[in-house]
């Protein structure tokens, strides 16, 4: 669902709407049928959205892309990715708070399990990229998807939509 | 899991050839032509008759050549009488005759004698009756072709075994079935939302081991198969994946990330004792347990592409065992300890190819363009395997480990794929 221009998941706008009627604590006339207030918007307090950065995580253009391309059968970072990984490093390491996780993904060409593996070869090399810019691995989880979501019918370049790592935040 | 009907050996001869793997891979042996008699009073039992069930079973093994004998008059259902000459000349080497009775009107069930005739030797090699419930009667026409088979090449047959199989219905609904090994008698035995992958059948029967992503990441788990219940055998931190059972069954190599690559380890079936095979910063994956229970196979990308590797679990030391091709995996070991089989990709397409440990020729036995899931019958004479049905829709079906017979196994218009074989059981 689409909430002033930035998309929602269901549960978080319970969450939301759940604080809003306990806690009442919003800094501007509410009506809650209609749009929920800053604090609930994030889903969490706002003393916590000020230490998470949300603002920030949520209108920085580069933050908000969270996908990193790789090539097949490689786990390589191409330098066009190094701007996105550079300002995800720099959220992390500004925010201590803030926890990622890694989702590496691969093309459904091989075996599930090498995919597997691979995948996770594709989510540690960010996280590497990311230990370089000083980010701590406490910050970070690593998994892998392998070929499991993904597109079991693609040919040739349209295979390179799975060859991926997702970035994503516990709160985001 | 296997319901009981017995057999009754009438007359028994030693098995006539001895064929090990190494010399069906060679090409050496030929198909043996073979007449599979239409058996007196199956007309009255549904569905495939036993002639056509035995037939399909050793026309899998790339062995036998079934005759088409469709217009036969007076077919033999026992082997007096037998008009060797007439045999001969239809170029039948070898015909099975048969006869299926009711045993028992109160209880309902069959009885079936049968014969295995020798046309170039003029003589019966093995005369059996089996008695069972009639919905045994797929279940006894297997058992035919396994004596059979044993006697014509001296290694058990798989025509009375089990596979299971994962089914994708769509995106959001999986299950785990289990199957005759060819596709009969079809059923689930776990019911999801998310994927399941690698499913291994326990070298004792008892049990499944799969990869499930129930819990938004891989984790492992174990099934009894008795029981229908399942533990949680491994769920750390990051990715858990790719079992492979002991050929003792007490233990399995399991691959784990926490916050780094694939490595593989081994734990004890009850969930203790976990402990690191080995220590690489390449990825490790995919072991499959060599029946010596001392080396374990796997793939690795340590020289850069994957390719296959054994490390012996005792002193870690590790060889490198695939050289041809650039992208080797998916590797398993025959019972014998003599093939490797294996992924390969060639000219861009996977295809499933065997590798004599001894000699390390290579034959590549299917052609692609998107096979995967090799795994050895529990004889090693066939291979059980997925390739993408005209290029789309994944499927699974048999390769002859000479190469010469791939023959699907029909299961449903769904996506069937990652395959397991569970054991020769008596």
């Amino acid at each position: 669902m689409y909430i002033g221009g930035i998309k929602l998941k269901k549960s978080l706008l319970l969450v939301s709407l759940i604080g809003l009627l306990v806690a009442g604590c919003s800094s501007t006339p509410l009506d809650v049928s209609t749009e929920p207030s800053d604090s609930s918007y994030y889903g969490v307090d706002a003393a916590t959205a000020e230490a998470l950065g949300l603002d920030e995580l949520r209108g920085n253009v580069l933050l908000s892309q969270r996908s990193v391309f790789f090539d097949f059968n490689k786990y390589d970072i191409k330098p066009e990715f190094q701007d996105l990984i550079g300002a995800h490093a720099q959220y992390l390491n500004n925010h201590a708070p803030a926890r990622m996780t890694i989702k590496g993904n691969a093309d459904y060409r091989g075996s599930h399990e090498y995919n597997l593996a691979l995948g996770q070869k594709r989510s540690v090399a960010v996280k590497e990229a990311l230990n370089a810019l000083g980010v701590d691995d406490s910050q970070i989880e690593t998994i892998s998807y392998g070929e499991e979501y993904a597109d079991q019918e693609c040919q040739a370049d349209a295979c390179g939509q799975d060859r991926r790592a997702d970035i994503t935040y516990e709160v985001e | 899991m296997y319901s009981l009907f017995y057999g009754i050996l009438l007359l028994f001869s030693t098995p006539i050839y001895s064929l090990e793997v190494i010399e069906i891979l060679g090409g050496k042996a030929s198909e043996i032509p073979i007449a599979i008699v239409p058996f007196e009073g199956s007309g009255n039992i549904s569905g495939q008759k036993a002639h056509q069930i035995i037939s399909s079973d050793l026309n899998r093994t790339g062995l036998f050549r079934p005759l088409n004998i469709g217009g036969i008059s007076n077919p033999p259902s026992n082997d007096i009488n037998i008009n060797y000459t007439k045999w001969s000349a239809m170029d039948a080497q070898f015909i099975v005759v048969g006869k299926v009775e009711s045993e028992n009107r109160n209880t309902g069930n069959i009885k079936i004698t049968w014969s295995l005739i020798d046309i170039f030797k003029e003589k019966t090699v093995i005369s059996m009756r089996y008695i069972g419930k009639k919905s045994q009667y797929r279940a006894i026409a297997h058992k035919v072709s396994d004596n059979v088979y044993e006697h014509l090449t001296g290694s058990k047959g798989v025509f009375h075994t089990k596979i299971a199989y994962v089914k994708k219905f769509n995106d959001k609904k999986y299950s785990l079935n289990v199957a005759d090994f060819d596709g009969f008698n079809s059923k689930p035995i776990l019911n999801t939302t998310q994927p399941i992958i690698s499913p291994r059948w326990s070298p004792d029967g008892e049990k499944i081991a799969y990869v499930s992503f129930e819990k938004k990441k891989p984790v492992i788990y174990i099934q009894n198969l008795r029981t229908g219940k399942r533990t949680l055998l491994a769920n750390f931190k990051g990715n858990n994946s790719a079992p492979a059972w002991s050929p003792d069954s007490r233990k399995l190599a399991i691959v784990l990330t926490y916050n780094k690559n694939s490595q593989i380890y081994i734990i004890n079936a009850d969930g203790s004792g976990i402990k690191q095979l080995m220590r690489s910063k390449s990825i490790n994956t995919e072991p499959s347990w060599a029946p010596n229970g001392e080396d374990i196979y796997f793939s690795s990308n340590r020289g850069g592409s994957p390719q296959i590797y054994k490390v012996n679990i005792e002193n870690d030391e590790i060889t490198r065992v695939t050289y041809e091709g650039k992208y080797n995996l998916s590797p398993s070991i025959s019972y014998d300890g003599k093939l490797l089989l294996f992924l390969t990709q060639d000219q861009g397409k996977f295809k499933v190819a065997i590798q004599n440990l001894i000699s390390n020729q290579i034959l590549k036995i299917s052609e692609g363009p998107s096979d995967e899931s090799p795994l050895f019958a529990p004889n090693g004479h066939l291979v059980l395997f997925a390739y993408k049905d005209y290029g789309k829709t994944t499927k699974i079906g048999t390769v002859s480990i000479n190469g010469l017979k791939r023959v699907p196994i029909s299961v449903g218009n769904s996506i069937i794929q990652e395959p397991t074989w569970g054991p020769i059981n008596n």
